[in-house]
This record gives structure tokens, C-alpha cells and sequence, in this order.
């Protein structure tokens, strides 16, 4: 299991990254903080579609629905239970999880793009259903998670929830900050030794094979399904962040469009399919781009920053097909391989199977 | 092995994760009793006499914020893009009284200071998920003085406490949801437009006037916006019968989805079955318009459209179905040869002309709505003694004049703190002629305070 990095890159490189993670907040104003928060959960959300499509190949279109399913849970958990606010995404979680199983039942029978049509009706269905059961959800006006606690402002009995740090000295946009972090760090161990264990290489060789896959013992109706469900749970711990952490306590059903679906699976593969990071730096990019860059176009370009994007990918899909992760990782081979005077050699300790994306 | 341990590890994390945040305190849910928000004390009864005093409200007042020497900063959210980038054309007209201000010096404050006035704008898309991280961009950023004008009933509620807590002026949002009614609890929003129930009430009035009998079918936008249309309609139905003895009747229902990406013709249909003969398009945007070209030609009924909906540009997508048409009118209309003398009418389009807008804005019906918000900022720096935050909150909660901006010049504009956090309180009753103006069929008539317990 050697890697093509160098150690000192590795801990040189990670060091650095959890120091620049760290210093974020305290460099920054709230609302952009604001909206590292919500990259962040762009990218646990990207990590959990990027286990069912990067690595076991079913292709979801309908991962930004799960995503509002999973921010809609958490946030009616808040508002109508006494459940503490936490808690409240590992519930979402199992809801998403139980609702990625349904959806994926389909997926033992059909593939591909038949597949993505499926999970395409899903993403478009989201919108309505929230509008359809607005009594639970709030409908077009959103859901407000606002709890009765003391200290509102003009005798409001209730106001929106509030993320006091523990520890003094942290402003609430700060500490809402680090309980993201702390959360996409979890998700993403969990996504990197989920892949590399016997269950994350039976989802890959599905993926390439599934005959070959079910022909070496996997059960592969089973692990299809667990994906599904695992995916979904990953896409909703997402949603839960951003209901209740994002500094919006808020959730609309606007924020959860067939766009979101696209979006998510963009991050995925800007970022690189089947790699662990890929995701994350997939939504930094995605983040960078509508969030920073965006607003700084000339107010003409502005409107176009859509089409900018759509343009960059193609030309991503030309020049590194294998997303930003992926084209990094081929470069490192290239270079060592040409160290060595060898034949070029893809050596992969952290995704046993590197290739286009499906 | 060392994998199950980093799992446990991981494990682990979680339930510190969980257990951190139990920390929140739920004990404070039994305040519960000190509810009923709904009556509506008067707010001016603070020791100093005024609306807001922020040294009690507010945790952090920084009332001169946004103003830089003598340019007062504002800012405005609206959508640039998608299916309601229609209201653009809103920030457009905002944006022309600004350039229109500054080339004539800048306002003259009740300080005795002229300040220019610099407007940042922002795009949500319509999208109330997108607002509150521009809404603190404006504020913490930009460091704006106050929000203006910013559209959508979905987006500004979705920064209403946010700005609120923040003790940050939001005037004119071009919206007029009954939300706004709530000055008591959220003192610093004002409404740019009418209330929507109030407007109800003026068709119902109309309706009751011409047609004691009349058999309604109401197609209402089925979000806030059209629900406020629904209920204070049903209401007004209700107390018509019972005072005066009228005979009115809803006979047909029909909400419309605006995210169901259809279009309002099943729903037309359906209402034309019910043998009504008024009919009521409580609904918005392109929607509006587009729903005079479904009614089919067996039904003729009365039809009753949405202020959202005035003016050249909605009109002239109506493909002619537009003429005949009944609405309540709080503006002029520019494109209306009968308002062409009136002076705001004149000044508007000279100045408009002057700041770059072209004859399809000026007569559209939409910029001139920016134009007005625009205005209404204005006035409030204008009768400002003291050009602070809270102060130019408490001039919008104590106005007393006569209209400003393109407000019809019958109209009363009147406010009195929770009480009254109404501006504009009259309307018109007006009909769609063939030369692309308006009819008066009656006058308006101003019901000041009334709009809070008109809504549904």
C-alpha cells in the first residue's frame, strides 16, 4: 500500500491544510464564514453521492433532494422536538438512509442512464412534496427554526436557534465553524475507510464488473442497496449541517432544486470520482466560483455565472477527465515514474481502481 | 486491528459531537405563556416617546453605520435571473433615482447635511436559500446604512431576524405581505407597497358596491403572497354579507404552484365551470398576464387583477385580454394618458429620462415601482433630524404628509408605530381601456390604520 507521495508532502501538506482550516474563521467576517460552512456541506453532501457514483457506479442525479430531505428532518426536529440540535443529523442521517434504500431498489433492475432518470424524477419531486406538505414543512415560505428560548429580542416568546460556543471566547459564526469542520473531517475518515476496506473494494468491483464481482461471492443486490442507503445517510448528515449550522436558520425549498442534484454531482467530478478528497476540493471550487468570484464579475457577467461554469467543466472533461484529484495523482505518477527511468506506473494505495469516470 | 480503532475513534468524535450539543438549554420552552404576539400594542408608548429606542433594543447599535462623510450607503436584494428576473426591472428604476439624486447634489437631510447616496446590489435569484448570505454581505461587508427596496415576500422574511437583531433599517421592501403588519416585534421593516389584504378589501368593496350578487371565483398564488389575497378576501366576503346585506359568494377555489413549472390553464378552466361571473387573479410575476389568455371565450366574467401585475409590461403580455380588466390602484401609471399631467408623472420621466432609463422602462409600470422605493428612502432622510438608524426608523413610524414619490396625490400617507405600520393605505378602483390607460370607476379612498385587522 505505498503511496506516490512523498511522506514529507503528505504530513508537510496535511499540516499545513489543518493549519489554514483552523486560522479560517479568525481571518474572515461572519458571512463568509458563513459560507465555508455551507462549502463544507456542500462537500460531506458531494463525499456521500461520490460513494454510490465515484465508487460503485451508480450514477444519482437525485442526491440535492436527499440532501433537503436530510436539512428538512433536521430542521422540523428542532423546531418541533426537544431532541438537542445534534442529535438531530444523526436522525437525519437514518431517515436519508432509509430513504436511499427506497430509491434505490430500482437500481438492482435498471443501470446507468436509465438510473439517473429514476433518481432525476426524485430531485424534481423534492420541491413539490415540501410544497404539498407545507403544514410539516412550511411550503414556499420555508421553515424557520425558531425555538422558544429566553433573550429574544422585544419579547418574542421565540427566535431563531443560536450556537453559543462552550468555550468562551468563540464568536457564534467561529464555533458554528468548528462544528462543521469536526463533522466533514468525520465523514470524510469514515468515506476514506469505508473505500478501503473489503466492502469499499467489493463496491468497485461492482462498478467494473458486476458479474465478475457477484461471480467472486459479493452479494451484490445487497451491497448496491447498503451503498444507496449509505450515500443517502452521507447526503443527509450534509443537508443537517446546513439547516442548522450554515448561519441561515432557515431551510427553503428553493435551496434544493434539480440545480442542487447537478450541482453536487459537479463537485464530484470537478473534484475527481473515486478519490476520497475529491469531493471536498470539488465544492471548494463549486464555493470559490458562485460565492466569491461570481459576485465579482461585472454586473453583465454576473447573470452569465452559470454559463461560465458549464463552460469551465467542458473543458475540464477535455483537458483532466478525472477531475482535479485525479489529474494531480496521474502528474505525480508521470513524474516518478520518469525519476525512476521505469515505464510509467499508476501506483494507487488509496483507490484500488483508478479510471474515467462512468 | 488499527482500522477498527480509527473507526472507534471516529465513533467516538460523534458522540462528543452530540453530546456538546446538548448543552443548549431547553428549560426556557415554558415562557411559552407569554405568547398571544398577535395584539397590537401601541409602540409608542417608551419613556422617550419614540418608536425605537435602541439602547433597549439593540445589542450592538451602530446607528451611523453606512455613512461615510456625506454618502449614505444602501443596498438592495432582488433576482438578476431566472423566471422573476421580470423584477429587475425594479432595482433598475431604484438605481436610476439614485444616479437621478446624486446628479442633483444628493439629498438635503433634516441634519442640514446633503448626502450622495451609493447603492450596492445583490442577486438572489429569487431564491430565499440565497438571501441571508447576502443580506450580511450587505451589512458586514459593505457595511451598508440600510436595505431598500429588496423584493420577494419568501426573502425578506428570510432575513427578517437577522436584520432585525441587527438593528438594521429595511425599508420599502416591494412586497406587501401581511408579515409586515408585525411592526410591534420586528420595528425595523417597512413595507413599500399596500398591504395585499388591503387590497382585497377595496375588490371586495368594489365588488359588493356594483355586484351585491356576485358569484367569485378566485385563482390565488398558493405561497404567501396569495394566501394573504385568499383569506382577507373570504373575510371581506363574510362581514360584506353579514353589514350589509349583501349576497357575495366564492364559488370556486383554485391555488396555483408557482414551482410547479405548469402554468395556470387547468386551474382557469376548472374556475370557468363554476358559473362565476367575477373573477379574481390573485397572482404575480408572468403568471398573471399569461392567466388573461386562458380565460376561455364562453366565460366572461369581471376579472380582477393583482397590483403585481399593473403596468405596459404585464399588460402587454395579456395578448389583448388585457382590456377590461379591474384593478386597485395605489401609483400613477406612467404609460396612462390620463395620469400624463400629473406633476410626479412628468418629473418622474424628465429625471428618469436624465438617469439613463429608456421609454420602455419609463412606461413599463416596473421601474417606476423601483423609482417610488427609491423616493420613499428619501422622504424618511429628508423629514430625518438626526440621520441615525433608529431615527430614520421612528420618521417612518410617525409619518404624517401627503403622498411622495409616484403615490396617487389623493393618497394620505400616514403611520403610527405598531399601531399603524401601514404607509400607504388607499387605493383606487380602475379599469383597463383600450389606449393602453386606465378608467377611474372610483375614487380613491384612504382607510388609514385599517390594514392589520383586514388581513385574514
Amino acid at each position: 500500500m505505498r503511496s506516490t507521495t512523498p511522506n514529507w508532502l503528505r504530513w508537510g501538506g496535511g499540516a499545513l491544510i489543518a493549519v489554514v482550516l483552523i486560522a479560517l474563521p479568525f481571518q474572515f467576517e461572519a458571512f463568509r464564514v458563513n459560507q465555508f460552512i455551507t462549502w463544507m456541506c456542500i462537500a460531506v453532501a458531494a463525499a456521500g453521492l461520490n460513494l454510490l457514483t465515484g465508487y460503485n457506479g451508480q450514477i444519482s442525479v437525485g442526491h440535492g433532494a436527499l440532501y433537503g430531505l436530510g436539512a428538512y428532518a433536521a430542521a422540523i426536529l428542532v423546531t418541533r422536538t426537544t431532541v438537542p440540535m445534534l442529535l438531530t443529523i444523526v436522525i437525519a442521517a437514518v431517515i436519508c438512509f432509509v430513504a436511499g434504500v427506497a430509491i434505490g431498489l430500482p437500481a438492482l433492475r435498471i443501470k446507468g442512464l436509465y438510473l439517473a432518470l429514476v433518481t432525476l424524477a426524485v430531485a424534481v419531486l423534492f420541491p413539490a412534496l415540501v410544497e404539498q406538505f407545507s403544514s410539516l414543512t412550511g411550503g414556499g415560505r420555508g421553515l424557520a427554526l425558531v425555538v422558544p428560548q429566553e433573550g429574544c429580542p422585544r419579547g418574542r416568546p421565540e427566535c431563531p436557534v443560536r450556537w453559543e460556543s462552550p468555550f468562551g471566547g468563540l464568536e457564534n459564526d467561529q464555533w458554528r465553524y468548528f462544528l462543521a469542520l469536526a463533522i466533514t473531517v468525520v465523514a470524510f475518515v469514515l468515506v476514506a475507510n469505508l473505500v478501503k476496506s473489503r466492502v469499499g473494494r467489493s463496491l468497485v468491483a461492482i462498478r467494473d464488473n458486476d458479474i465478475a464481482a457477484e461471480s467472486s461471492g459479493i452479494n451484490v443486490s445487497r451491497t448496491k442497496i447498503i451503498t444507496f442507503g449509505v450515500s443517502a445517510a452521507i447526503a443527509g448528515v450534509g443537508g443537517g449541517m446546513l439547516a442548522l449550522l450554515n448561519g441561515n436558520p432557515r431551510v427553503n425549498p428553493t435551496s434544493f432544486t434539480l440545480l442542487v442534484s447537478i450541482y453536487l454531482l459537479v463537485a464530484v467530478v470537478v473534484g475527481g470520482a473515486s478519490t476520497v478528497i475529491g469531493p471536498a476540493i470539488g465544492a471548494l471550487v463549486y464555493g470559490v466560483f458562485t460565492d466569491v468570484i461570481g459576485p465579482e464579475l461585472p454586473g453583465r457577467f454576473e447573470n452569465a455565472t452559470p454559463v461560465i461554469l458549464g463552460v469551465l467543466l467542458i473543458i475540464q472533461m477535455l483537458v483532466a477527465p478525472n477531475g482535479i484529484v485525479g489529474q494531480f495523482k496521474e502528474i505525480q505518477a508521470k513524474m516518478a515514474s520518469r525519476r525512476s527511468g521505469g515505464a510509467p506506473e499508476v501506483h494507487n494505495g488509496a483507490t484500488p481502481v483508478e479510471r474515467d469516470t462512468p | 486491528m488499527n482500522l477498527k480503532w480509527k473507526r472507534l475513534a471516529a465513533l467516538l468524535a460523534v458522540m462528543t459531537l452530540v453530546a456538546a450539543a446538548c448543552g443548549r438549554d431547553d428549560s426556557s420552552s415554558s415562557s411559552d405563556d407569554s405568547g398571544s404576539s398577535d395584539t397590537t400594542d401601541s409602540g409608542g408608548d417608551e419613556a422617550s416617546g419614540a418608536f425605537i429606542d435602541p439602547s433597549i433594543d439593540c445589542a450592538d447599535y451602530e446607528g451611523t453605520a453606512g455613512i461615510d462623510g456625506d454618502t449614505i450607503k444602501i443596498g438592495t436584494i432582488r433576482p438578476a435571473d431566472g423566471p422573476y428576473a421580470i423584477y429587475d426591472q425594479v432595482t433598475t428604476g431604484l438605481d436610476a433615482w439614485v444616479t437621478s439624486v446624486n446628479s442633483e447634489g444628493g439629498i438635503k437631510a433634516g441634519d442640514g447635511n446633503t448626502y450622495k447616496v451609493e447603492l450596492i446590489k445583490e442577486n438572489d435569484s429569487y431564491d430565499p436559500g440565497k438571501t441571508p448570505a447576502l443580506a450580511q454581505k450587505l451589512v458586514e461587508q459593505d457595511g451598508v446604512f440600510a436595505i431598500v427596496g429588496t423584493i420577494g415576500t419568501e426573502n425578506n422574511l428570510a432575513i427578517r431576524d437577522y436584520l432585525n437583531d441587527a438593528c438594521v433599517p429595511n425599508i420599502a421592501l416591494a412586497t406587501g405581505s401581511t408579515n409586515w403588519g408585525d411592526a410591534d416585534q420586528y420595528p425595523w421593516y417597512i413595507s413599500g407597497l399596500p398591504s395585499y389584504a388591503l387590497e382585497a378589501n377595496y375588490w371586495a368593496d368594489y365588488i359588493a358596491d356594483t355586484k351585491p350578487e356576485a358569484k367569485i371565483a378566485l385563482l390565488y398564488q398558493d405561497d404567501d403572497f396569495g394566501t394573504a389575497y385568499q383569506k382577507a378576501l373570504t373575510k371581506a366576503v363574510e362581514r360584506s354579507n353579514n353589514d350589509n346585506g349583501t349576497t357575495l359568494e366564492i364559488v370556486g377555489e383554485q391555488g396555483y404552484n408557482p414551482l410547479s413549472g405548469t402554468t395556470t390553464e387547468a386551474a382557469v378552466t376548472s374556475l370557468s365551470q363554476t358559473g362565476a361571473d367575477v373573477f379574481i387573479v390573485g397572482i404575480g410575476g408572468t403568471p398573471c398576464p399569461q392567466t388573461l389568455t386562458f380565460i376561455p371565450e364562453s366565460w366572461a366574467p369581471e376579472t380582477y387583477i393583482s397590483v403585481t401585475c399593473a403596468g405596459n409590461t404585464a399588460m402587454s403580455l395579456a395578448g389583448g385580454k388585457d382590456v377590461g380588466v379591474i384593478q386597485a390602484q395605489a401609483t400613477l401609471d406612467p404609460a396612462d394618458p390620463a395620469d400624463a399631467d400629473q406633476e410626479a408623472v412628468k418629473e418622474f420621466k424628465t429625471k428618469g429620462a436624465a438617469a439613463g432609463l429608456d421609454e420602455g422602462q419609463l412606461d413599463g409600470g416596473i421601474t417606476s415601482v423601483g423609482w417610488g422605493f427609491g423616493s420613499f428612502f428619501g422622504m424618511l432622510v429628508e423629514n430625518t433630524d438626526k440621520v441615525e438608524r433608529a431615527d430614520i426608523m421612528n420618521t417612518a413610524f410617525s409619518l404624517d404628509q401627503p403622498a411622495f414619490g409616484l403615490v396617487r396625490p389623493d393618497i394620505e400617507i400616514k403611520t403610527d408605530g405598531a399601531a399603524d405600520p401601514w404607509a400607504i393605505e388607499g387605493f383606487r378602483i380602475a379599469q383597463r381601456n383600450a389606449d393602453g390607460g386606465w378608467d377611474e370607476l372610483g375614487p380613491v379612498k384612504n382607510r388609514n390604520g385599517e390594514s392589520n385587522e383586514l388581513a385574514g
